[in-house]
C-alpha cells in the first residue's frame, strides 16, 4: 500500500494525472480542445517552453541556489538576432543558428563567471543579466527592422515533418533523450548532480566545480537561444519581449517535473511533463478568455502551490 | 554550600553511551576544573548543566533544591550562564549588543533602551580596559575583531549573564597572556563573590594558576574529585589515562621501525599556513605515520593543506622525490593523493546520490573517463565494496540508506579502484561503529603492507597506539613531541598534548 503511496506521489505521475484531468476539463469547457490536431499544437508550443527548461534544469540541478532568471531575455534577443541574420531567407538559416548559439553562449558565459568568480548569487546575476538584456533589446530593435523567419524554419516548427508530427517535436524528443543520456549515463551528469547534492564533497573528490558551474550557465544561454530561433520560426516575426514569459515557465515547468530548487534531484523527463502540463493550463485559460496579466498570476500562485504539495524539505532544504 | 550538585547523571545516544555515570559537584566561591580526553563525556556533562541536553537519568541539585533543566532558557532561568568554545556571536552586530543579546534592556517591553544597553555593556568592557587591544570598542563590529577580541566579547556575554554559575568551557583558547591574566583576576573577584565557576581547559599551568579542585572523567565516568594543591600534573595525567597507561603499546600494534630503503612517500619540509606552523616530517612508503595532540592542534588543517584544500603559505612538500604543492584536490588526485575526513557529511557524502555514485568519481578523474557504463564501472566497484566487507544492498540504492559506518566505507572504497601513492586520514572513525573501526584499520594495515604511505590523525589515542608506526603529537600548530618505539605510550602521548607548548 504505501509503496503504491509512494508511486503516486511521484512527481512525473502527479504530472501526467494532471495533464490526463486538464485535457478532460478542457475538453468539457470547449468541445474539440484534446483533439489529435490541437493536442499537436499544445505539443509545439510546450517544446519551445521545454526547449528553455532544459536550461533551467541542468541549472537548478546544479544547486547552490542555481537558477537562471535572465532564459526570458536570451530568447527575445535570439529571435531577434535570427530574424535579422536570415531576413526570410533559407540561406540564412544556418548563419542564425550559430549567431544565437554564440550570443546564448556568450551571456551565459557571463552569468557563470559572476557567479563562480565574483560570486555573485545566482538570483542576482541572471536578474541582473536580464535587465541588462531587456535593455540591449529596446537599443537594438531602434531603426532595425525585426526580421522575418526563413521559410523553412516556419515549415519546421508549425508543418508535420514524420508521421504528421511537426519537427520541433522531434527536436524536443532528441533533446529528452540526449539529457537523460548526460544526466544518468555521463561523467559530466554524474558531476551535476554531485555539485548540486554535496558541493564541498564534489570539489574534494576533485570535481571542478566553478567549471562546471560556467558550463552549466552556458548550457542554459543556447538551450534558451535554441527556443528564441524556434520561436521566430513559429510566430514569424519577432516582436518585443517576445520571450518574457518564458523565466518564470520554465522554472515552474522544472518545479511541476520534480527537481528540487536545492539542487542535486530530480531529472528532465519529469520536466518535459511539467512543460507540457503548464502549456495545458495555458490553453484552458485562454479558452475561458483570462487575459495574459491573469494567466501570469495563476502560473505564480501554480508554483507556489506545488511548493507545498512536494512538501517542505523536497522543493527546499533549510 | 553546594552551588551545583550532579548525581548519577548519564545520557546515552542510540547505543552509544556518551555519559555512564557523572558526578560532580561546584561549592560556591570556587573554580571547579573539568578534566578528560577527548570523548571522555565532558562536554555531554556540560550540555546536560546548561540545558541543551536532557539526562536519561540521574538528579542535578542547585543550591541543594532538587531541579529540572528542560532546554536552555530553562538553565539562564535556574542561574546558570555559559561561554560557548564555538563561539556564538552574531559578526554583523555591534560588540556592546552581543554582550547584552541575552537580555537586551528594553523600554515598554518593545523598544532595545539604547542608553540602558550602552551603560550595561560598559561595564563589561571595562574589565578588559588596556588589554583588549586595537580596534576593540563598543560600537565595533564583532565581524572584524580579530579571534581573540571576539573571545573577549564571548567571555563579556558570559559574564554579563551575571549567573551566579558560569560554565568556561576552554575560554582562553586564543587570548593573548596579559588577556589571560586579566581575565582570572575577573575570576578571583568572582570567586570573593561567591560564585561558582566551572573551567574546562587543556592547558595544564592555567589549571594551576586558576583552578581550585578539579574532577577528572574517563570513558564516560567521574573518576575522582582532587584538590589541586595537593596533586601534580602527572598525577591528573595518570588519573585521566586510567591504570595501563604507563604501559607500551600493546603487542598487536604496528612494528616501531619501517624499512626505509625503498624511499620516503611523502616529504614535508618547513611547512607553514593557516593553523599550522613550521612542520617538518617524512613518510616512509609502507609506514603509517600518527598525528596526535588535541582537537585542532593544526593537524587537520596540515592534512586538508597537503590534498590542496588548504592555504600554503611556506615550506614544501614531495611526492616521492617530485616537488609537490597541490592547487586542488583535484590536482592532488591526479598526482595520486588521497584523503579521507572525518566528517562525511560535509566532505565526502555525496547525499542522494546511488552508492555506486559515492564510489565512482576518484576513478573518473584519474580514468579521464567521459561516459558512465553501469556494467563496467560495477565490476570495479564492487570489489573494493567488498574488500571491507561493506553491506549494502544494491549499488543503485542511496547512500543515505546506508548508517554512519557503512557511509565511510563507501568513501574510503572510491580511493581503491585506482590506488594512491599517499593517504591521508584525517581523523577517519568519527562516529563509526567499532566493527567498521575493526574493517576500516585491517584495510589501512593492509594498504600500507603494500607500500602506501598514510598519515592517520585520530582523535582516539587507542587508535594511533594501535596502529601507528610513529607519533607525532601536536601542539598549538606545531609538532611538540615525536613517538617512537617503546615512547608510544597513553602517558606520553597525554603528556605532550597537555603540557603549554
Amino acid at each position: 500500500m504505501s509503496r503504491v503511496m509512494s508511486f503516486l506521489r511521484q512527481p512525473i505521475v502527479v504530472a501526467l494525472a494532471l495533464i490526463v484531468l486538464l485535457l478532460y476539463l478542457g475538453e468539457l469547457m470547449s468541445p474539440g480542445f484534446a483533439s489529435g490536431a490541437q493536442i499537436l499544437r499544445l505539443l509545439i508550443v510546450a517544446s519551445l517552453l521545454g526547449i528553455v527548461a532544459a536550461g533551467q534544469n541542468v541549472v537548478i540541478l546544479g544547486g547552490r541556489e542555481g537558477i537562471d532568471l535572465s532564459v526570458g531575455g536570451v530568447v527575445s534577443l535570439s529571435a531577434i538576432i535570427a530574424g535579422n541574420v536570415m531576413n526570410g531567407a533559407d540561406i540564412g538559416i544556418l548563419p542564425a543558428i550559430a549567431a544565437c548559439l554564440v550570443a546564448g553562449a556568450f551571456f551565459g558565459l557571463l552569468n557563470g563567471l559572476g557567479i563562480t568568480l565574483l560570486r555573485i548569487p545566482p538570483l542576482v546575476m541572471t536578474l541582473g543579466m536580464l535587465g541588462v538584456l531587456q535593455g540591449l533589446l529596446v537599443v537594438i530593435r531602434m531603426g532595425i527592422p525585426s526580421g522575418q523567419a526563413a521559410p523553412a524554419l516556419s515549415r519546421f516548427v508549425t508543418q508535420p515533418l514524420f508521421f504528421g508530427v511537426p519537427g520541433i517535436i522531434w527536436l524536443w524528443v532528441a533533446i529528452g533523450i540526449l539529457m537523460a543520456f548526460m544526466l544518468n549515463r555521463t561523467v559530466f551528469g554524474h558531476r551535476i548532480y554531485a555539485i548540486g547534492s554535496n558541493e564541498h564533497a564534489a570539489y574534494m573528490a576533485g570535481v571542478p566545480v566553478r567549471l562546471m558551474r560556467i558550463a552549466l550557465f552556458m548550457i542554459s544561454g543556447m538551450f534558451a537561444a535554441i527556443a528564441g530561433l524556434c520561436l521566430l520560426g513559429y510566430s514569424g516575426s519577432s516582436f518585443a519581449n517576445v520571450g518574457e514569459q518564458y523565466t518564470l515557465t520554465s522554472i515552474i515547468a522544472v518545479v511541476f517535473g520534480g527537481t528540487s530548487l536545492a539542487g542535486g534531484k530530480g531529472g528532465y523527463t519529469g520536466t518535459m511533463a511539467g512543460a507540457f502540463l503548464l502549456v495545458i493550463l495555458q490553453g484552458i485559460l485562454t479558452t475561458v478568455n483570462i487575459d495574459e496579466s491573469g494567466r501570469q498570476m495563476v502560473f505564480g500562485a501554480t508554483l507556489l502551490l506545488l511548493m507545498m504539495f512536494y512538501g517542505r524539505g523536497r522543493a527546499m532544504r533549510a | 554550600m553546594s552551588k551545583l550538585k550532579l548525581n548519577g547523571v548519564s545520557k546515552a545516544y542510540g547505543a552509544t553511551l556518551a555519559l555512564r555515570r557523572g558526578d560532580l559537584e561546584v561549592m560556591a566561591g570556587e573554580v571547579h576544573v573539568l578534566m578528560g580526553s577527548n570523548g571522555s563525556g565532558k562536554s555531554t556533562l556540560c550540555k546536560i548543566i546548561a540545558g541543551s541536553v536532557r539526562p536519561d537519568e540521574g538528579r542535578i541539585l542547585i543550591n541543594d533544591t532538587p531541579v529540572t533543566i528542560t532546554g536552555p532558557r530553562s538553565a539562564r532561568a535556574q542561574g546558570i550562564g555559559i561561554f560557548y568554545q564555538e563561539l556564538s556571536l552574531a559578526a554583523h552586530r555591534s560588540v556592546e549588543e552581543n554582550i547584552c543579546l541575552a537580555a537586551l534592556p528594553a523600554r515598554a517591553r518593545l523598544f532595545v533602551d539604547r542608553a540602558a544597553l550602552k551603560d550595561r555593556a560598559a561595564r563589561y568592557i571595562a574589565l578588559f580596559d588596556g588589554v583588549s587591544g586595537e580596534g576593540f570598542s563598543a560600537d565595533a563590529l564583532v565581524g572584524n575583531l580579530r579571534p581573540d577580541q571576539r573571545q573577549l566579547v564571548e567571555i563579556m556575554k558570559a559574564l554579563a549573564s551575571e549567573a551566579p554559575l558560569i560554565i568556561f568551557d576552554e575560554p582562553t583558547s586564543a587570548l593573548d597572556r596579559a588577556q589571560v591574566e586579566r581575565f582570572f583576576e575577573i575570576l578571583r573577584d568572582l570567586k570573593r563573590r561567591g560564585r561558582g565557576i566551572i573551567f574546562i581547559s587543556h592547558r595544564m599551568d592555567e589549571i594551576k594558576a586558576i583552578g581550585d579542585r578539579v574532577t577528572i572523567i574517563r570513558d564516560g565516568e567521574t573518576i575522582t574529585t582532587l584538590n589541586l594543591n595537593e596533586t601534580d600534573a602527572g598525577t591528573v595525567i595518570r588519573l585521566m589515562v586510567g591504570g595501563a597507561g604507563d604501559m607500551p603499546a600493546s603487542q598487536s600494534s604496528a612494528p616501531a621501525a619501517v624499512d626505509a630503503k625503498d624511499g620516503a612517500a611523502l616529504t614535508v619540509r618547513n611547512l607553514s599556513g593557516a593553523g599550522f606552523r613550521n612542520v617538518s616530517f617524512e613518510v616512509a612508503r609502507g609506514e603509517i605515520l600518527g598525528f596526535g595532540g588535541l582537537h585542532g592542534q593544526g593537524q587537520s588543517a596540515l592534512l586538508r593543506a597537503i590534498f590542496g584544500a588548504g592555504s600554503v603559505s611556506t615550506g614544501e612538500i614531495l611526492i616521492g622525490s617530485d616537488r609537490f604543492d597541490a592547487t586542488s584536490p583535484r590536482d592532488a588526485i591526479r598526482r595520486g593523493c588521497a584523503y579521507v575526513s572525518g566528517d562525511r557529511g560535509r566532505d565526502g557524502v555525496i547525499s542522494g546520490r546511488p552508492i555506486i555514485e559515492n564510489v565512482t568519481p576518484i576513478h573518473y578523474l584519474r580514468d579521464r573517463l567521459m561516459i558512465a557504463r553501469p556494467s563496467k564501472l560495477r565490476d570495479k566497484v564492487a570489489p573494493a565494496l567488498e574488500s571491507m566487507h561493506t553491506k549494502f544492498a544494491s549499488l543503485f540504492h542511496p547512500i543515505n540508506s546506508l548508517s554512519g559506518g557503512n557511509q565511510q566505507k563507501v568513501i574510503i572504497a572510491r580511493w581503491l579502484i585506482d590506488r594512491p601513492d599517499v593517504l591521508l586520514l584525517d581523523d577517519p572513525t568519527k562516529g563509526i561503529d567499532l566493527s567498521a573501526k575493526a574493517d576500516l584499520f585491517a584495510l589501512i594495515r593492509q594498504l600500507a603492507a603494500e607500500g602506501l604511505g598514510i598519515i592517520l590523525y585520530s582523535s582516539e589515542d587507542a587508535e594511533l597506539l594501535g596502529n601507528a608506526n610513529r607519533i607525532l603529537v601536536f601542539n598549538g600548530g606545531s609538532v611538540s613531541r615525536e613517538l617512537i618505539g617503546p615512547e608510544r605510550t597513553r602517558y606520553n602521548l597525554y603528556q605532550a598534548a597537555y603540557e603549554a607548548a
